[in-house]
Formats: structure tokens, sequence, C-alpha cells
């Protein structure tokens, strides 16, 4: 057989799965990324609930955090994708630039885009038109281990940087097993967790000519913050283990007396720890009083090549109903995207999430750029070098800055 | 003369060929056409570009690194499951009490996920929480928590002590139907000439085990350079790459980065070195075979 | 004397064997004991629970979609071994009770197809899987695993049935046998031990592959055994160590104790099939 053949034979084959796709067109596929135990059966209820509703039939694919970009990449290049799909607002801008993503305002009717937070609902525009909804949201804040701070004599919350290596020595100083600050270095959003300090200090991811700000001032004060608070003991040892859920494990022992993570440890904690004292503040200032906490957004997009865009966007309108986004952000610990959930007083009156929401005029998102993963990738890799002692701070973080800057030119 | 389909080779050899080819030889090709077209991070080909992707691996700075652990690791598990494998299965062959039982334990690895696996070593890794560190501290080994996955000092010997676990099974096997097919006799006669066991071990067992070995060098090294869930399911390659080997750099490049194009040339030319080494050892592993 | 040597041998080989079992059952006992620790203790490094909560395995099979991802694996393990045999068996014999054309070419297609790990070819196989209208549906998976076993397969039964001496079946021809009745009767049992330590082969692999199933399977429902534990530790914002402990162990179970079984014919078979 020769491969021309094997080719034609494709092509026919192609056909006859698209008819077959177009007999079936009646119900919505949906990939959703699995945020915790819970996604999946939330997903499958309104699933469920709708189709009472509407007689169409939604099916759901839940895929683990880690492999959906796979997923997707692989769906999309075999044609095969869902109707809709959640995806980090972060990769938004490959999905648009390609054709992949579908404009939704034409769809939209204007009720559904009064529903949403003005700024969680921003990341997804791009070019004045919305390419996604944002199903999930989240800010970053300092968490604190209010026992720990009482007994290692630590009288305020830290307001500032040099207030919390200060708070961050007397703490560690209690024991061998305590440490001050929880400092994540490994895995996804390591590069964030510098960024908290990055800010801080006056920088900017992408500066205003377009270039990474990774060689700036500041991101060399920001890494000679943490790297001198690594080599003090101040915090976990061998940071470059530890990934988010790590820290976050280790504060829920209490052994750690600060970290910075998103809304959804208080969940965790509520559920697993109920007694661990904590508190939750905003993220420390720099010298110049600059702070910043990181905007994330995931949203669900629908495909150009959706074979059911009406049934899909039917049910889109019909999660984004206050009743169900109370569920899910009250399941997931997520911040509440809807004006009317935010209003609602399961949050409204939550103190944690009240800290959160105070936040939010500072937060920044990841910037509009292709390529993100890489970046971070880039990023991750630098923070780690500096971290373990492998390279000095400015040669190394000029490097990264020069193969980010390859990409975004 | 029975007219019988059993008595015609290319009929027998069709089913098992056909399915083995599709399976192979199609993906194959859409590599081939992947790896010299520029591509989008979906895969949809955007026009030819000969050899631009296979030069953009080259010139990448990690691809280097990712190379030369490659070889460490395939030399240091393919190796190291020979150097303890011979002994083991030279063991495993006397005949002692409970030789069964530790055969079946020996060979256990095989038995399970290298996922799984892996996924438990990690937990088992974890600085604080893990059971190493305190099984370790528990025996006096250790005195303070060492935090295994944080640095590839550490990191990358573990990964590479994991991977010599499991691919001792195997090795294992081999040698024990090695040792099995050895005659007693010779073993007898060189007694009755006075050879001690280094002796005995040197010019009798090496030589005659030599076609095991080599296939388990063979088969080895193929498994062991392709092998991804160890690495993947510790470090993801990491901190900062010092873990990677090629395979883990591919998925990044391919499923991570969506550079298509890349990865597909990387598949390519990582094929391409396997056949060359294989090619290489079984040619001089039969020209040692004839001199 | 002949006892005390004996015994003298086994306490030698148990002590030099010791350190590589204690590294072999240390993830076992990793497994189980963080598989029976009560929720709350997890995180705390101690090996002995403060008590055993088999009640984990309970909530471990409801919380983890295990009965399904359990019998996923079986289908996919049992039906793509059943196909690797049935169209590896002739094409083995071919090769070694005939000369013809094409014989080399055959056997080194066999020799660089084992070289293709799945993770190489993986874009690739998901283009094809879409051709069949297989996606997300676990006969895709059996299908791949299927192909990917023949090389294997071949290449090990062919050697077997080399040793297999070809008078036997001549005698029965001579006797009036038909090719298939000679080949049914004389040839077959004598390969038996060589398709066993194939089948588990396959079955092994299939059991426990990983890339493939986690690029075709996208939905819970077809999921097999590895991705399903696989999903509870990958980008989740809380890892449930107990549950994922207590997975792996179960999934672990069958296979090791089929494997205990059928080990003393798996080196007989390998040995022999692997050098030729």
């Amino acid at each position: 057989m020769s491969l021309d053949a094997i080719k034609k034979a494709t092509l026919a084959g192609a056909a006859l799965s698209l008819m077959a796709g177009a007999a079936q067109a009646q119900s919505v596929r949906v990939t959703v990324a699995e945020y915790s135990s819970l996604t999946g059966p939330y997903f499958q209820e309104a699933a469920a609930a709708f189709e009472e509703e509407t007689g169409t039939a939604v099916e759901i694919e839940v895929v683990p955090w880690d492999v959906l970009l796979q997923k997707l990449t692989t769906d999309i290049s075999g044609g095969v994708n869902a109707d809709l799909s959640i995806i980090g607002t972060r990769w938004l801008i490959d999905f648009v630039s390609e054709g992949i993503a579908a404009p939704l305002d034409d769809m939209m009717d204007a009720d559904l885009t009064d529903r949403f937070i003005p700024a969680f609902l921003e990341p997804s525009v791009m070019d004045g038109q919305t390419y996604g909804l944002p199903i999930a949201a989240s800010a970053r804040a300092m968490y604190y281990n209010t026992e720990l701070m009482e007994e290692a004599g630590v009288e305020a919350v830290p307001e500032t940087w040099e207030e919390l290596v200060a708070a961050a020595e007397q703490i560690s100083a209690l024991d061998d097993e305590t440490f001050g600050f929880g400092l994540q270095g490994n895995e996804i959003e390591t590069d964030v967790y510098f960024y908290y300090a990055l800010w801080s200090y006056g920088g900017e991811l992408i500066e205003e000519d377009g270039t990474s700000g990774l060689d700036s001032e500041a991101a060399y004060e920001a890494a000679a913050l943490y790297k001198s608070m690594i080599d003090e003991g101040l915090t976990q040892p061998g940071v470059t283990s530890y990934s988010r859920e790590d820290v976050q494990n280790l504060f829920k022992q209490g052994r750690v007396g600060m970290m910075i993570t998103a809304p959804f440890l208080s969940n965790q904690i509520a559920d697993e720890v109920p007694d661990l004292p904590y508190g939750v503040a905003a993220i420390p200032a720099g010298p110049d009083g600059d702070r910043g906490t990181y905007g994330v957004t995931d949203s669900i997009i629908m495909f150009e090549n959706a074979q059911n865009k009406e049934g899909a966007m039917e049910f889109l309108n019909f999660i984004f109903s206050p009743e169900w986004r109370v569920r899910f952000s009250e399941g997931e610990g997520f911040l509440p995207v809807l004006t009317a959930v935010a209003e609602d007083p399961a949050f409204a009156e939550d103190p944690d999430l009240s800290q959160f929401t105070g936040l939010l005029p500072d937060a920044r998102f990841a910037p509009v750029i292709p390529g993100w993963e890489e970046i971070a990738a880039i990023t991750s890799d630098a923070l780690q070098t500096i971290y373990l002692g492998d390279g000095e701070i400015e040669p190394t973080l000029n490097e990264a800055a020069e193969r980010i800057n390859a990409i975004l030119q | 003369m029975n007219r019988s389909i059993l008595v015609n080779p290319y009929v027998l050899i069709a089913p098992g060929f056909l399915l083995a080819a599709f399976i192979i030889l199609w993906p194959l090709y859409e590599l081939g056409t992947i790896a010299t077209h520029e591509v989008n991070r979906f895969g949809q080909l955007r026009g030819f570009s000969g050899l631009d992707n296979f030069m953009s691996v080259i010139r990448d700075p990690e691809f280097l690194g990712a190379l030369g652990r490659t070889g460490i690791w395939t030399l240091a598990i393919v190796g190291g499951a020979i150097v303890i494998g011979l002994p083991v299965a030279m063991i495993l062959n006397e005949d002692f009490y409970g030789r069964s039982v530790a055969r079946v334990i020996v060979m256990l690895p095989w038995a399970v996920s290298l996922t799984m696996t892996a996924i438990v070593w990690r937990w088992a890794l974890n600085g604080e929480s893990g059971m190493l560190n305190s099984g370790l501290r528990a025996v006096g080994v250790l005195d303070a928590n060492v935090q295994w996955l944080a640095q590839a000092a550490t990191a990358f010997p573990v990964q590479i002590m994991i991977g010599i676990l499991v691919t001792l099974p195997f090795a294992i096997t081999i040698f024990l139907g090695g040792l099995s097919s050895i005659p007693d006799d010779l073993y007898e006669a060189a007694k009755l000439e006075g050879a001690n066991g280094w002796q005995i071990f040197r010019e009798i067992t090496l030589p005659l085990l030599k076609p095991f070995i080599n296939i388990a060098v063979v088969m080895n090294t193929i498994y062991v350079f392709n092998s991804f869930p160890i690495i993947w399911a510790t470090t993801q390659g990491g901190p900062a790459n010092s873990t990677d080997i090629l395979v883990t750099y591919l998925y990044k490049l391919g499923f991570r980065f969506g550079r298509l194009g890349d990865a597909s040339a990387l598949s390519i030319m990582m094929f391409a070195l396997l056949l060359l080494f294989t090619i290489i050892y079984v040619r001089l592993a039969m020209r040692g075979e004839r001199s | 004397m002949k006892l005390t040597r004996k015994w003298k041998r086994t306490i030698v080989s148990w002590a030099l064997l010791s350190p590589l079992i204690v590294l072999v059952l240390f993830p076992f006992a990793v497994m189980f004991f963080t598989a029976v620790k009560p929720p709350g203790e997890v995180l705390q490094p101690t090996w002995w629970p403060s008590e055993f909560v088999w009640s984990n395995f309970v909530t471990m099979w409801d919380a983890t979609n295990f009965g399904r991802a359990l019998w996923n694996s079986v289908y996919v393990a049992f039906l793509s071994t059943a196909i690797a045999l049935v169209v590896s068996i002739p094409a083995a014999y071919a090769m070694s009770r005939f000369r013809f054309a094409g014989q080399g070419f055959f056997r080194q297609f066999l020799l660089v197809s084992q070289m293709l790990s799945p993770i190489v070819l993986v874009i690739g196989l998901f283009r094809l899987v879409v051709w069949l209208g297989l996606l997300d549906n676990v006969n895709s998976v059996v299908f791949v695993y299927a192909a990917f076993a023949v090389a294997f397969s071949v290449w090990m039964l062919q050697s077997y049935f080399s040793t297999i001496p070809k008078d036997l079946e001549e005698a029965a021809w001579i006797e009036g046998a038909s090719p298939w009745q000679a080949l049914v009767t004389v040839f077959l049992p004598l390969a038996l031990p060589a398709m066993t330590v194939t089948a588990l082969f396959a079955f092994i692999n299939a059991w426990n592959e990983f890339v493939i199933a986690l690029t075709m399977l996208r939905s819970q429902d077809s999921y097999t055994l590895p991705i399903q534990v696989f999903s509870l530790v990958a980008g989740r914002y809380t890892v449930e160590w107990h549950h994922v402990m207590a997975a792996a162990f179960v999934a672990t179970l069958p296979v090791a104790l089929v494997f205990a079984w059928l080990q003393r014919y798996l080196v007989r078979g390998l040995a022999l099939g692997a050098v030729k």
C-alpha cells in the first residue's frame, strides 16, 4: 500500500466520521478541568439538570489539570475537540490567534455579560471580542499561623517584606521543625511565587518596551530577598522540591508561619484541620509601598468548529446562573465571578474571602502573550538555579530574560 | 501435497505484519510530515520548512544537556542492571531453601506499573512527610531529613536507583535462562581440573552467558532510553531541567510548549540514535562472538 | 551433612539478597502503611499507624471510581493479549518453519519496531485513532496495545518454536494427519509454555501502560487503572495520599499474584525465546 493510498483512505474515513458526528449533533460536549474530587460530580449534576430542563444532553469529559493542555492540543490537531472547554486564560491568546476559539459576543445576551464582575471578564476579552467566560477565579493572599506568631512573639501581621523577614526569623528560631516562611520552588506557579516579591519591588513581568522584566533591578532585589531567606534558614529546607501543595501541607501541619496561596487553602483547612488557628492578610509591600497579587482566571471557551454552538451557548447561560455558581465556588473554594454571587451572604460575610476580594484592585493577571507556558518554564528554571545556588542572581536572570525576549518578539 | 494455508508463510505472517505495520508506519509517516513542516501548536501544518525544526532542536541549549544525561541514565541503568543482575541470577540459580519465594520477590517490580512505582517513590521521597527519611532516621543512617528531590545531585542518583530496580527483573530472568542452559558437566569437569570459583566464572559462565548478556543490553537500552514515568512522576525533569532526559524534554516540547514541529524532529532523531546504537552494538557483538 | 550444606547456602544466599529484597519491598510497605493510616495522620512520616483504618479501601473505591477503572483494565489487558497472540502465533510459526523471501526484512522490521516508544509516536497514533473513530473508546487502546505487542510476541515465539523439532510434526503427517491436525495435536501442546510466557508479557505491558492510555482515553468512564491513579495526583489542589496509595495497592495486587504464580514459566520461556 503506498502512502498516497493510505492518505486517501484516511480522507474517506475522516468524511465518514464527520457524518457520524453530524448525526449526533444534538448533544453538547464539554471538556472540564479537574480542580478537586468535587469537580466531576458537580458538572455531571449540572449536565443532568440542564438536560432535564432543555432536553439537550451534555457529555462531560473530566481531565486532570496537568494533562489538559496536552489533551486539547491532540484533540484539536485531530479535529475531535469538544464544543466547550475550560482552559487557562493565559493560553487564550494562542487559541484566538490560531482561530480555534470562537468569539462569543454575537451569541451572548447582554444580560449574560452583565452578570460578571468586570475585572474577571476582562482577561478573556481580546480586540474588543469576548472569547471566553471566566469559570474559575482566584487571587493570592498571605496565610499566617496565629499560634506560631504568638509563640514567637510577633506582635503584628507583617505589612512589608522587611517585617516579614523579621517575623520569619522569630518563628524559625522556635525549633528545628518550624519554618518562618513557606517558599514554593517546584512545579506549577514557581514563577508566580516569585512575582509577588517582584511586583512589590516595583517590577513588571513584561516591561513597556515589550521585553522581559527579569533583567530589572526589581527582579534582582526580589531574587536576592528570597535567596537570603533560604540561606538564613527562614524557609523550609530544600525549597526546590516543594510544590505549592507540599508547602500547603506544611502549613496545615502548623510547621510554617506564613505562606502565600489561593483561597482554596481555607476550604482545605476547614475540612482537614479545622482547629488550625490562622489568618489571611495582604501580600507584604515593598520598600516603596508597591504591592501586587496575582489574579488568575480559567475561562470556558467555545470552539470555532463546535458542532452545536447554540446548545453550547445555552449550557453556558445555564451554568452561569447564580444558583449553580454559588455551588461551584463554595465547593472548590474559588472567588465568585458573578456580581450576584459576590453579594451572596455566604461570600460577602466570609472574612477570608473578603481579604482576597479586597486585594483585587491590585491584582495583575498573566499578560496576554503567546507562549506563556514556555516563558513560565524558563522563569521557574532560572529561579530554581538561583535557589539552589547554582548560579549568580544577575547573570542567571539576564540569561532567562534574553531567552524570553526571543520568544516575545 | 496438502494445499493448506499452513504451508504458505505469507498468509501466516500477514495479519501480524499488517497490524504492526499499520500502527507503526502510519504514525511514523505523520511524524516525518510534521517534522519537515512549519506547524502551529495544534498540529495544523503551515508550509514546508525542510530541516528547520531539526536545527532549532540542536541549537537549543537544553537539548545537549538532556542528551548527555540520557547517556548517563541509559549507561548507569543498563550497566547497573547487569552488574547487579548477574550475581543475583547466579545466587537464584543455586539450590537453597525459599528460592522460589526469593525469585518472586526479586521479580516483583516487574508486575507493578512504572507509573505507580514512580508515584509511590515520589511520596516516599518527600522531604518532611516521606517514609524514606523517617525510615533511614529510625535505623540511624540519617540525622536530619534529606530533601531528596530538591537537587539533581540527590534526585538523579535516586531515579537511577529506581530505574535499576525495575530493570533488574528482566535482566535476571534472561540470565537465569542462560544459566540453566549451561550443562552441569562443564562445571564438574572444571572442578575436577581444580579450577576455583572465579576461574569457573571467567572461563565457563561468562563466555556462555555472553549472548544472553548481549540480549539484555540491547533490549534494556531500548526500554531505558525511552523510559518516561520514573523521571516524570518524581521531578518532571526539574529542578531547572537538571534531571531532564530526552523523553521528558520531548514531552515538554510537544505538550507543554506546543512546539510540535520540534518535538516531531526530536522524536525522529531519538529513533535514529537508537537505531544507530543497535546496529553498531549488534555488529560488535557478532564480531566478538565469531572471533 | 548434605542438609547442613544446603542450610549454609540458604543463609548466605538470603544474606546476599537481603539489600535488594529490602529495596524491592520498600515501596510496597510505603503503599500499604500509607493506605491504612487515618487521614489526619497521612502527612506524618511515621511508619506504624496509630490505628489501622481498613475502611480507607472502601472509601477509596467510591472516591476514585475504582471499580470502573478496574474493569477497563481487565478488559483491555485480556482482549489485547488475545489479539496479539492470535496474530503472532501463525507469524511465528511461519518464521520458524519456512524459509521465504522477505523473511530477513520481517525479522528486522520486528526489531526496529521494538525501538519505537509510544511516546515518540503518540502524536501520529492519536491521528490514527481519530481516523478510526475510536477516540475515547477503550477499544482504541486494545488495538494499539495489541499491535505493539506483536513485535515482541512473534520474536519470542518464533525462537521458541524453532526448538521444537520438525520431525514430530512430519511424523504425524506420515501417519495421515493433516497439517492442521498435526499443528493442533502435536505442535501446540509443546508450544504451550512459550505461549503462556508471551501472553503474560503482553498482559503485564497492557495492564501497566501509561502514555497511550493518557492520550487516547478522555472521560473517566474509559480510564484504565494507571490513568485513574495518576489523575489523583496530577494537578489537583489537594492530593489524598491515603486514597492514592490504597488504589495503587489494590491495582498492583492481582497482577503481582498472577505473576508470582506464573513466574516459574517465565524464566524457561524467555530464556529460550531471547537467544536466537
